[in-house]
This record gives structure tokens, sequence and C-alpha cells, in this order.
């Protein structure tokens, strides 16, 4: 009896337990962190306690762990995966290349961190996201005038750089002070791919080498053409950060000041918590994911949508914008949405006002050409998630009985007819009349 | 050569005043109408020159209205005149009944065509 009613009081708190990540319950969000070492857990603590802060459920575990799995039985068990083991050649478990690959295209997001000799499955988990790191697998970028001053390392591979991306959305408001130092590999983007950025660039006095042998022919990497981290954004608004150097998480880095060969500026702390934490933030939809809902369209001065619209009507649209701020869904402002109304082109094109509280609208004539149209909203921008809505409405011609009922330039010919008539009517009378 | 021409035209111009002079007053009349009918027509075509046919039935309706008063006139006037051999049987007043039923059908037809 007993156990009957356990068993019944349990049963209600089910629910609560089977709920995941939504956006509305941003506090139970889970990453499994895979590592080459366990030391990785201490050593890069600062960086793992940034992201447990911000409600992350951080799932440790060995690169080769057998018991490993992204999913069961079709369901994701985690929002976010983090790859900071660069030297493992086969993950353990189920996780391998094409299951990391669903996950991506499933609209999770991926930190891939790569270093010096880093094994051939992080080098093709990077080129399936567009990025190439250098071929030789035991070249590291070298900079001999931006390198970061430090007393106990002479070849020059600790880098300072201070080249980052201009955008507020991936890197935070706040401006970054201090340089970011970097030891590790650089990779290269392909520039015919639109969708990934480099976030963190080499000086143009950077080149990719092995520093420990003689350079026997000139380095294919070099200058600003390097990238120390990049971003992807991909089309189902899955974010993928990749990085070049293990050591750029790592607490040490994150404590060490910094300054920067050739200026006299020592910064007491590098720049590496904070670029890291706000891309962090940017990597896992804490900022710049946008969602517009309630897209409405009406005629002017009605509330209800129409099933079809006339030519020359006046119409009004409108569309929410939200923008996620990590914990709630805050108004977007910009003042660059359009709409198109469309049709194999563009017939109208508008920017969308707003009230600075998320609702965008406009009013706008529709055009003299029936068929089908559709209200188009494509918004891409830098750093943010793509928009692409689409709602279609057939636009008609003017019924039979909504022209005008007598046309002004017809007039003369009005006049000639009835004149006609009146004609007809005298001359029957004098013909009749007339001896 | 030239002087020649123009006097035969004058004497042309002359004979056919004299000669029109001669017609009986009734078939004057319907002379007259046909003239004012045919610049009627005239008017309005000269006017969608200029302005375009927009609404081009109204036009075409016009146009026919005058082009049908006139043919119908003519038709009455060959068959009024007493001088034309061909309709010496046909009385005059069913001359005149077919005129006036055309032109009802006419005028309804163009009623309905000018929109």
């Amino acid at each position: 009896m007993a156990k009957l009613l356990l068993f019944l009081t349990l049963i209600p708190l089910l629910p609560f337990l089977c709920t995941s990540f939504s956006p509305e319950n941003p506090s139970s969000r889970r990453a499994l962190v895979l590592l080459d070492d366990l030391a990785l857990k201490s050593s890069h603590s600062d960086f793992f306690k940034s992201l447990q802060s911000r409600g992350f459920d951080l799932d440790f575990k060995l690169a080769d762990d057998p018991k490993i799995a992204l999913q069961r039985y079709g369901q994701y068990l985690y929002d976010g995966l983090i790859l900071f083991c660069p030297t493992t050649e086969r993950f353990g478990g189920s996780v391998d290349l094409a299951a990391i690959l669903d996950f991506v295209d499933s609209g999770h997001d991926l930190i891939v961190v790569a270093d010096t000799n880093a094994s051939d499955l992080i080098r093709e988990i990077a080129t399936e996201c567009g990025v190439d790191f250098d071929e030789d697998a035991a070249a590291m970028v070298v900079d001999h005038t931006s390198y970061a001053v430090s007393e106990t390392e002479g070849d020059h591979t600790l880098i300072a750089s201070d080249d980052f991306i201009k955008a507020d959305v991936i890197l935070g408001g706040k401006k970054i002070e201090a340089p970011v130092l970097f030891q590790g590999i650089g990779h290269s983007l392909n520039p015919a791919n639109t969708l990934v950025l480099k976030v963190l660039s080499a000086s143009p006095s950077a080149y990719s080498a092995n520093p420990k042998t003689k350079l026997a022919n000139p380095p294919s990497l070099t200058g600003s053409a390097i990238s120390l981290v990049s971003i992807l954004q991909a089309r189902n608004n899955a974010r993928i950060l990749i990085s070049g150097s293990l050591n750029m998480f790592s607490n040490r880095f994150f404590k060490s000041g910094v300054q920067k060969a050739g200026s006299s500026i020592k910064h007491e702390k590098s720049g590496n918590e904070q670029f890291l934490t706000e891309l962090s933030k940017w990597v896992f939809h804490e900022r710049g994911h946008l969602k517009a809902v309630n897209v409405r369209h009406n005629n002017a001065g009605e509330a209800d949508e129409p099933a079809m619209y006339r030519i020359s009507d006046d119409l009004e649209y409108s569309v929410e914008i939200y923008e996620w701020s990590g914990t709630s869904w805050e108004p977007y402002v910009a003042d660059d949405v359009q709409v198109q109304f469309y049709m194999m082109s563009p017939y109208v094109l508008k920017n969308l006002s707003t009230d600075k509280k998320g609702h965008y609208f406009t009013a706008f004539k529709v055009p003299d050409v029936y068929g089908v149209f559709q209200f188009k909203v494509e918004y891409q921008r830098l750093g943010y998630t793509s928009l692409s809505l689409s709602k279609q409405i057939p636009v008609r011609p003017y019924r039979h009985n909504e022209y005008e009922r007598f046309i002004p330039a017809a007039y003369p010919y009005y006049g000639a007819a009835f004149s006609m008539m009146a004609g007809f009517f005298i001359f029957t009378g004098v013909h009749l009349y007339n001896k | 050569m030239a002087k020649s021409t123009s006097k035969d035209a004058q004497a042309l111009i002359q004979s056919l005043r004299s000669a029109y002079a001669a017609t009986p007053t009734n078939l004057k009349i319907i002379d007259l109408y046909v003239v004012f009918a045919i610049f009627t027509a005239l008017i309005q075509v000269v006017y969608m020159a200029i302005v375009g046919s927009f609404p081009f039935n109204a036009f075409l309706s016009g146009v026919l209205s005058c082009t049908g008063t006139a043919v119908l006139a003519v038709c009455l006037r060959i068959q009024v005149n007493k001088e034309n051999k061909e309709f010496k049987d046909l009385p005059p007043e069913r001359a005149f009944a077919d005129f006036v039923l055309c032109n009802l059908v006419l005028h309804l037809v163009i009623m309905n065509f000018l929109g």
C-alpha cells in the first residue's frame, strides 16, 4: 500500500525530469566536454567555471571513453559539444566524424580546439567546417614582431594578437583592451566560403612553420590570411568555434599579463578570459539569436487578415523580432529590416520601422499587377541568426463593378452617341411633317 | 494649261451646284443629316488620335453609331428618291418604317456597347 502511494506521488514528478533545454528554461543546458587528459579539467577550470556559472551542465569525459554517446534512442543528450582533445585519433563509444556532423546539422553548437600535432580526425572535423589547418602537423604560428614578451619562451611562438573581428554581437559590447595570447597552429579560410569568419587573425608578419626545424621552403600560410580563431554560423543557425590553441583556454594564459613586443604597454591581465567568455556566449546562442514571431498583414484600417488583396489596395504589414539575451527575449532594435512584396522579383521593397519594443511595421500600396505574391523578410547580418520569413497572398484585379461607372476620357463618345439619338428624333419629325 | 484646268474645275463645281439646287427639299434634309453624322464621326476619330484609345469600346460605340446612322440615312434617301427607278414600287412610308426600326436596333446595340 505504501509502495503504491509512493509510486502515485512520484508519477506527477516525471514531466519535470523530462524537460530538456528550451529557451524558456536556460538553467538546464548540457554540454559534453571531451578531453585528451583529465588534467585539463583543472588546468582550464576558469573557462569551464565561466560556462557553468551561466547554467551549463558540463559532462567531462576522456575522448576515448567507450561509453560516450551523443544521442540515445534518437534523442540528443547534449545541447553543445566541446572538443578539447587535439591529439585524439579516434573517439570512443558511438562518437565519430559522422555523428559529430549530424549533431551540428541538427542545430547544436560545437567548439573544436586543435593544437600543434593535431590528429587527422580533428583536422577532418575542421575541414568539414570550412577551415583548413596547416598541412604540416608540427607547424606553429610564429611571429617575430608581434610576439608576447616572456622570460621563459624565446622562440616567438607565443604571440599576442589584437586583430579582432569588428562585431559587437560576437565579441560583446565592451572593447577588449589587452591582446590575446595564442600559442598553437594556424588555419586559413576558403575565401569563397561565406559562412565562416575570422574572429582573431594573426598580424601581417606572422607565418606558420615548424619552429624546431629549418625552413626548407617559404611557408604556405603567412600574414593576416592566418586565422587563429574562426567561427562558422551554419545555414541552420548552428554555431561552431574553431581555435588553433588549447593553451589559449588555460588558466595560465587567462591570468598572465601580456606585453606585445615593440610596445611599452604592459597589461596586467591578457584579453583571453574576456575574449573567450564573450565568444562562448555567442557560440551558445546567448547573443545574436533572433526570432521573428507574429507576422501579420491587413488592409489599412482593418484588423483581420484577408485571404486575398486587390490591386491598388493599401495594406499594412507587421512582424515582431526578439533577441535572446541569455535569460530572456529582448526586443531587437535595428533599422535595416526590410520586407519584400515578391513575385519572381520584388515589386515593393520597404524598410520596416520599429517602435523599439520589437514591433516592426510598414504600410504600402499593392502594385498594379495581379498574381500570387509573397511577403518575404530575408534578414542576414554578421553574427546574427538568419531570418527567412515568407507568407503567400494572392492579389486579384478589379471586379467588374469596381471600375468607375462613367469614364471621363470617354465623355465625347457618350456625347456623340446621345447626339445621334437626338438627331434621329429630330430628323424623323422633320421628315414626316415636311411637305 | 493650268488656267484651263482651274476653269474646268470651276465649271464643274458650278454645274454640280446648279444640279444640286434642283433636288427636292426632303432629300436635302436627309443629306444634311448624313453630313452631321459623318462630321461627328470625324470629330471622335480626331479626339482618339489625340488622347489615345483608352476606353476602346466607348470609341467604337460612338463611331459606329455615327457611321450606322449615316448608312441608314443613305439607304432611306435611296428608297425615298422618286428619280430612282429601282425602288419605284416601294411606298415611301415602308422605307421610313424600315429606317425607324433599324435605327432602334442600332441605338440599342450602341447603348449596350457604350459601357
